[in-house]
Order: structure tokens, then C-alpha cells, then sequence
């Protein structure tokens, strides 16, 4: 059994999740995990896959050529042994919000001041908000804090980039609670 | 006297609604017997509904003076036969996971505060008002009564549900 990550775009209209999924149903591909949102005007499909039989993406043929012929852009990779295992991921979990008035850099700094930390993002999303003439920029994330960095070192370091870039910026640690 | 094994969603009992005890007898001694073992067994737990271990009776066990979240503001371990929510009021949020739905947590909202209404284990007319991590617990175990879980609740598509950290 091979697994594939396929990723899918195009302008939204109704109907392209079950023009994609009905492929991959007459393949025999299972979807396991997937995510599909709507950014700006583009319907995104993002999906990892199984094929029993498959070995490499080749094995898909002219398959998607439909999609691509409605104006859909379509992308396959083949995924190493192991690629669609979920790693074990350690670490007390985080939620950063950005907001403020929109300028360049801000998703780069915030990520490169985790990422010097070896914080890991597990989760991010971004959106342009307000008005055309006073566009507000919201980023929410989800990371994990390793071993070694606490929840108040991160805040100094947003806290320093929240005046230097003059955004708001939120740092709370999330306790999942089994019940 | 026993730990039972906790069922797995899809189990079909995790999505029936229980029905209540006519009586406080024997038997329904020995299953709040059996939800306090099996809730102090799993020792991460906080409560145990009866149709988590295969009897759709309502009844379920709550205990949150263990944990870091409710040992400030709890009353301590709680048997709820019969439960039944009075008020509620507030809301706040919780990443919610689940003994019958491994693996997985999603943020949930519900009433930060509440009054529920219950039979204890001797039988007696009890009412408390609950609040905060306690409060949010009582209504998660009160939810597997009508066949309800979490993810019935989950309360905004977009990235409400994660993988839950591994322990």
C-alpha cells in the first residue's frame, strides 16, 4: 500500500469536493486525513491518501485530467514509508493570535522567533479583515512548546515583537483535559 | 467491585439515551461501585458515565479534585443518579477529549456555571451549583445520559478538532 498527499486548487463553486472525492472513490484511494478551506477566492484541498495497489503517482494515469480540464490544478506526491504516520509530538500546547493593522513581515517574524526556539506550529492560519482602505491582518496558530522553553519566555519575545511591530499579540497555553 | 473496560465510540450504547433508575437498590450500588473503580483505575480520568461501561442507566461518577484544573473548586468526588441540569449559565471553552473517543480533542463551549439537580448514592434529593473545570465536566458526563459526544458538540468547524497531543 502506497500513500500519496494530493493538493487540489482552483476558484470555488459548488460541487469540487465531490468531483475529487468521486476519482479517488473509483480508484480505490482511501482519504485519511484532509483539509479543504476556502483562502481568498480559491477552494484548497489538501488530502493524504492510500491506494492498495498503487506504487508510484504514475499508477494514477490521466486520472485527475478531468479536474484539470474544469480549471482545477492538481498536485501528487508520493509519500515515504511512514510519511502519513502522525509523529509523536511532545510539548505543553500553545495558541498564539496576532492582529493589527496589515504590513509585510509579520507571519515571518512571529514564525522565525518560534522557530529559533524550536517551537513546533502545528496549526496556522491567516486572514486579511476590515476594509480595503484599513485592512486588518489576523493570524491564529497552534504550536508546541518543547522541553526547556516556558510559556513566559515566549511571551517576552512576543511582547517585544508586539511593540516593534505594533500588533497585538496573545499567548495563552491550551490544557486538553481528558474527561 | 470492578474496573470495566471503557467502550470505544462506535460502540452503539456511547449513542443511546439511557433511562433512569427506578430504584436505589443493590445493583445500582454495585455499578456506581463499579464507575468509581474504573474512574480512579484509569487515574487521568475525572468522570465516568454508566454507558461508557455498557449500562444505559443514568447515572455517571465525577471526581475533579484530582486534577490541576478543578482541585481549587470542586466537591470532591460526586456520584449523580438521575442527573438533571436546573440552570446554567456563562460559557466558556474547553479543549475536550475523551476516554471513549481516543486520540482525538476538540475545543467545546458549554455553561460555566451550573445547577444540577441528582440523586446521590444513598438515594437522597441532592441539588449543587457547580462551576468552572467541575461544572464543565458534569455536563460532558451528562451529555453520554442522551447519547451525546463531544464531538457532538464541537462548536466551530475550522479548527476545532486536533489530534491530541501524545502522552
Amino acid at each position: 500500500m502506497s500513500h500519496f498527499a494530493l493538493t487540489i486548487i482552483g476558484r470555488d463553486r459548488p460541487g469540487i469536493v465531490s468531483q475529487v472525492t468521486e476519482i479517488l472513490y473509483q480508484l480505490g484511494c482511501n482519504i485519511a486525513d484532509s483539509s479543504c478551506s476556502l483562502l481568498g477566492g480559491q477552494f484548497a484541498m489538501i488530502l493524504i491518501v492510500s491506494q492498495q495497489e498503487f506504487s508510484s503517482k504514475d499508477d494514477f494515469g490521466d486520472a485527475f485530467t478531468p479536474l484539470e480540464e474544469s480549471g482545477l490544478s492538481v498536485f501528487v506526491r508520493t509519500l515515504k514509508p511512514g510519511g502519513e504516520q502522525h509523529p509523536a509530538l511532545e510539548g505543553e500546547i500553545t495558541m498564539i493570535s496576532v492582529y493589527g493593522a496589515d504590513k509585510p513581515g509579520i507571519v515571518y517574524r512571529v514564525t522565525r522567533a518560534l522557530g529559533e526556539r524550536q517551537v513546533n506550529i502545528t496549526d496556522l492560519n491567516t486572514k486579511l479583515v476590515g476594509s480595503k482602505e484599513r485592512p486588518v491582518y489576523v493570524m491564529m496558530l497552534e504550536a508546541l512548546l518543547p522541553a526547556g522553553v516556558a510559556e513566559k519566555d515566549l511571551t517576552t519575545a512576543m511582547k517585544g515583537l508586539s511593540e516593534e511591530l505594533q500588533v497585538d499579540i496573545t499567548v495563552r497555553t491550551i490544557t486538553p483535559v481528558e474527561l | 467491585m470492578a474496573v470495566r473496560e471503557i467502550l470505544l465510540y462506535p460502540d452503539p450504547i456511547l449513542k443511546t439515551v439511557c433511562t433512569p433508575v427506578a430504584e436505589i437498590d443493590r445493583e445500582t450500588d454495585a455499578l456506581v461501585q463499579d464507575l468509581l473503580d474504573t474512574m480512579i483505575d484509569s487515574g487521568h480520568s475525572v468522570g465516568v458515565a454508566a454507558p461508557q461501561i455498557g449500562v444505559t442507566r443514568r447515572v455517571v461518577v465525577v471526581d475533579v479534585s484530582k486534577s490541576k484544573l478543578g482541585r481549587d473548586n470542586n466537591h470532591g468526588q460526586l456520584v449523580l443518579i438521575n442527573p438533571e441540569i436546573l440552570e446554567r449559565e456563562g460559557q466558556e471553552m474547553t479543549r475536550e477529549g475523551c476516554m471513549s473517543v481516543p486520540d482525538y480533542t476538540g475545543n467545546v463551549t458549554r455553561a460555566s456555571s451550573i445547577v444540577v439537580q441528582f440523586l446521590d448514592r444513598q438515594g437522597q434529593e441532592r441539588a449543587i451549583h457547580a462551576d468552572g473545570f467541575e461544572a464543565v465536566a458534569i455536563q460532558h458526563e451528562l451529555d453520554h445520559l442522551d447519547g451525546l459526544l463531544f464531538l457532538d458538540r464541537v462548536s466551530s468547524l475550522k479548527t476545532d478538532v486536533f489530534r491530541r497531543k501524545t502522552r
